[in-house]
């Protein structure tokens, strides 16, 4: 198997020692469709992000995994455009976001995390909005609210405003407005959050069909099971840095990605700090 | 049965001074400060009154027209929440009469309605020991009565009204605000007659009031006596017909279903059906929707009005000649409408993302943004613009009030393109309420505010300039219309292109901004 995305370049990989020798499977490699190269966010003085860089291949389903606070949504946000890196370059499908936006963005679908919709519309409103928006037509966009709606079981609910609807809800649509102009390339953050365990095998499904069919999905979560069952390529990032990116099997060596994951982001060191937990009070 | 009602009443009446959030107590402790305010007021000023003199009549007439408006809408005020609706006790076996005696009687205690039989009394110590202090007595209990029944009326249509939280919230903070403007015109007034200038003007306004219903019966005292006995008889009709009227409602309000939000279950997709499907016209379906069903675009909407008519009054009483303040009106109401856009993309709070992930050219969303004070105010100025006018009595005026009123909008709407981008500063968000103020509003919302008016102002200064000269030769003022409505096309294209541009170089640092708000 080829090393789909290289591990993080620079001085960022010298705490994640990848092998990256495997034996190599002959498989044609899909072309790069995003790309990610030193980016770096700092806000003010504190260096948020710090020299990220990434490849994701046509088809994959890529994890971003991370403690909270580790930079998981300010590197997505850099890569889709609605926020400005203080250094670096994403490429998409060979545009670069940040000098050629429109090209870019039309072939990106974001679900970005604690972001408000327009909750005034109702949720076929919003469908209608954002794929109009993306440059879809009128009959197109009608059909594809239908369609879209039956997968996602929204129907009874697309007359209603999406200020009514229950915070899964608003994950369903939200996804389904990242959809709905059927994007290359899908970034999705924190996508599972809230959602039911039925909605959440809905979505693994829609995302797998969407990736056999040529898309590429780039997602983040906290859910480990999920993103092992899911994804082909994982990175983790910790406080900023990625640690290590790689097929799944790479990432996660001979244990599980939680471990692996608990290992890296140094919960151990957290948990040793509090011995006096254990001495109780009585 | 009343005694019952009665002690609910001022049950609820201590309890607002209970226990509850201090704010709470505070706010009830402040209303009540004014009340006592306005009744020692009421007192001082019928005891001191001089009914020998025509302006203090006049201010008699006034001021009990602002006052009985005021005290009549105070229950609104207090948030609906505990007020006496007559279809909460529609689960009592009651008769309706006997509730709508009751309720009648509730009213009349509680600081309104004690308020308003003090406004009676204050006009009947204001005209004792002259010949007609009878029919000041008359006319005061009559007053008394109207106003506190009244306040039941609108305490009924309130809460028909307040379907919502929203829509509660609105009704209150509209009750408040037209309570303030009638303190102001009652404070006004005293201030006027007290300065013994302007006597022509209040007698004018007392006059035309005092032939309406607000007004008849705090004029009866001074009338003639023909005038005196129509005005007494007009004022004892209109309490036979709220009377009658209050049964009836009460009866009708018992029997029929609480009033709910209609639910949409239509299966278009209501204003995204009428417009093209193209970035800048889903981003002005969208902008519709919001200008007519969110608070924050409502309240200026409902406002709007007030400021032009407000400035109209204080110049009235200020002893400008009336007929050419009509022109005012108009062209306020339009720089404000323009100007009201100038911070419009922080109203999307963080939904802008839905702008800055898209393919989305600059242009279309502002051009989508400027649809719906366009939709407001063009036609608003074309259908008013020919009365106006025709009221000013200023010959020749028309194209020159259309010209500069349409300028004044388009122009405020091309200096908000650019300041929605550029001088964007936090706004409320979009669950507050329209008076909730981000914490962190800082000096640059006062900034981008004065600037955007200024601009606008500045820019429509030559077509000003010129429709004042139209007032010594009137041939101007058809030159005024012209430059106006060019200098407004010329300013609204600019400020898109302008707009657009700042728009897509800036977006992620718009979204940056309402982010940490």
């Amino acid at each position: 198997m080829k090393p789909a995305a290289k591990s993080a370049t620079g001085p960022a990989a010298k705490s994640a020692a990848e092998p990256a020798a495997k034996p190599v499977i002959p498989t044609p490699p899909m072309p790069v469709v995003l790309k990610a190269v030193a980016l770096q966010k700092k806000f003010g003085a504190v260096v948020a992000v710090d020299d990220v860089s990434l490849s994701v291949r046509q088809g994959s389903i890529f994890g971003f995994v991370g403690p909270n606070g580790a930079g998981k949504t300010t590197t997505l946000s850099m890569m889709t455009g609605l926020l400005r890196p203080s250094a670096g370059q994403v490429l998409v499908g060979g545009f670069d976001v940040w000098r050629e936006p429109i090209e870019a963005k039309k072939l990106l679908g974001v679900l970005p995390d604690r972001m408000r919709l327009f909750d005034r519309l109702t949720g076929a409103q919003m469908l209608y909005y954002s794929a109009v928006l993306h440059g879809v037509d009128r009959e197109k966009a009608r059909a594809r609210i239908r369609d879209l709606g039956d997968v996602l079981e929204l129907d009874g609910s697309l007359q209603r405003p999406v200020r009514d609807y229950s915070i899964g809800m608003v994950k369903k649509i939200s996804l389904a407005t990242a959809l709905i102009h059927a994007p290359r390339v899908l970034v999705l953050d924190e996508p599972f959050e809230s959602v039911d365990p039925v909605s959440t095998s809905q979505f693994v499904d829609l995302l797998r069909r969407f990736a056999a069919g040529g898309g590429t999905v780039i997602l983040s979560s906290h859910n480990m099971d999920l993103v092992e069952r899911l994804c082909d390529e994982v990175a983790i990032i910790v406080a900023g840095r990625i640690l290590a990116a790689g097929t799944l099997d790479e990432v996660r060596g001979p244990t599980s990605l939680e471990e692996r994951f608990v290992q890296l982001a140094g919960g151990h060191a957290a948990v040793e700090g509090l011995e006096w937990l254990t001495t109780f009070s009585d | 049965m009343v005694d019952h009602v009665l002690r609910l009443k001022l049950a609820l009446l201590t309890s607002s001074f209970r226990s509850g959030p201090t704010l709470n107590r505070t706010i009830a402790a402040l209303a009540l400060a004014l009340a006592v305010a306005v009744a020692v007021a009421i007192v001082v000023l019928g005891a001191t009154v001089d009914v020998a003199n025509a302006e203090h009549r006049a201010g008699i007439v006034i001021v009990g027209a602002a006052l009985s408006v005021a005290l009549a809408i105070t229950p609104l005020t207090s948030g609906l929440g505990s007020a006496m609706e007559p279809r909460r006790f529609a689960s009592f076996p009651l008769s309706p009469r006997r509730l709508a005696v009751s309720l009648g009687a509730a009213a009349a205690v509680g600081v309104p309605g004690v308020l308003a039989i003090l406004l009676g009394v204050g006009l009947e110590s204001a005209w004792s020991e002259t010949p007609t202090g009878g029919a000041a007595v008359v006319a005061g209990v009559l007053a008394a009565a109207a106003i506190i029944l009244t306040s039941q009326y609108l305490v009924v249509v309130g809460i028909q009204l307040a379907v919502s939280p929203a829509a509660r919230q609105l009704v209150t903070a509209m009750a408040r605000a037209v309570i303030a403007v009638a303190l102001a015109v009652a404070v006004t007034t005293v201030l006027v007659v007290r300065s013994g200038e302007n006597g022509d003007t209040l007698v004018t306004v007392a006059g035309t009031l005092a032939n309406t219903p607000v007004g008849m019966l705090w004029a009866a005292p001074g009338s003639d006596l023909a005038a005196l006995l129509a005005r007494l008889l007009g004022g004892a009709a209109m309490l036979a017909v709220l009377i009658a009227g209050w049964g009836f409602i009460v009866t009708r309000l018992l029997v029929s279903p609480q009033r709910e939000r209609a639910v949409h279950h239509a299966a278009g997709l209501g204003w995204f059906d009428l417009v093209p499907a193209t970035q800048a016209g889903v981003i002005a379906a969208r902008s519709l929707i919001y200008w007519t069903r969110d608070a924050r675009y409502r309240l200026v909407l409902f406002a709007l009005p007030i400021a032009p008519l407000l400035m109209m009054l204080a110049f009235a009483i200020a002893g400008t000649p009336v007929p050419p303040l009509w022109l005012l009106p108009l062209p306020v109401l339009a720089l404000f409408l323009g100007w009201f856009a100038h911070n419009d993309v922080a109203y999307d709070h963080t939904a802008l993302w839905v702008h800055v992930a898209a393919p989305l050219k600059g242009a279309a969303d502002r051009w989508g943004r400027v649809v719906p004070p366009l939709l407001i105010g063009v036609p608003l100025i074309v259908a008013l613009a020919p009365l106006l006018a025709l009221w000013s009595g200023v010959e020749g005026v028309l194209p020159a009030l259309i010209g500069v009123s349409v300028g004044l909008l388009l122009t405020g709407l091309g200096v908000s393109s650019v300041a929605s981008v550029v001088g964007a500063y936090p706004a409320p968000r979009p669950d507050g309420g329209p008076f909730d103020q981000p914490p962190t509003l800082g000096v640059r919302a006062g900034w981008s505010q004065s600037l955007a008016l200024l601009a606008t102002v500045a820019f429509m200064t030559p077509a000003l300039v010129v429709a004042w000269w139209g007032f010594t030769e009137p041939e101007w003022f058809a030159i005024a219309g012209i430059a106006g409505v060019s200098t407004g096309i010329g300013m609204l294209l600019l400020g898109i292109i302008i707009g657009g541009r700042a728009f897509r170089r800036r977006a992620p640092e718009l979204l940056d901004l309402v982010l940490r708000t």
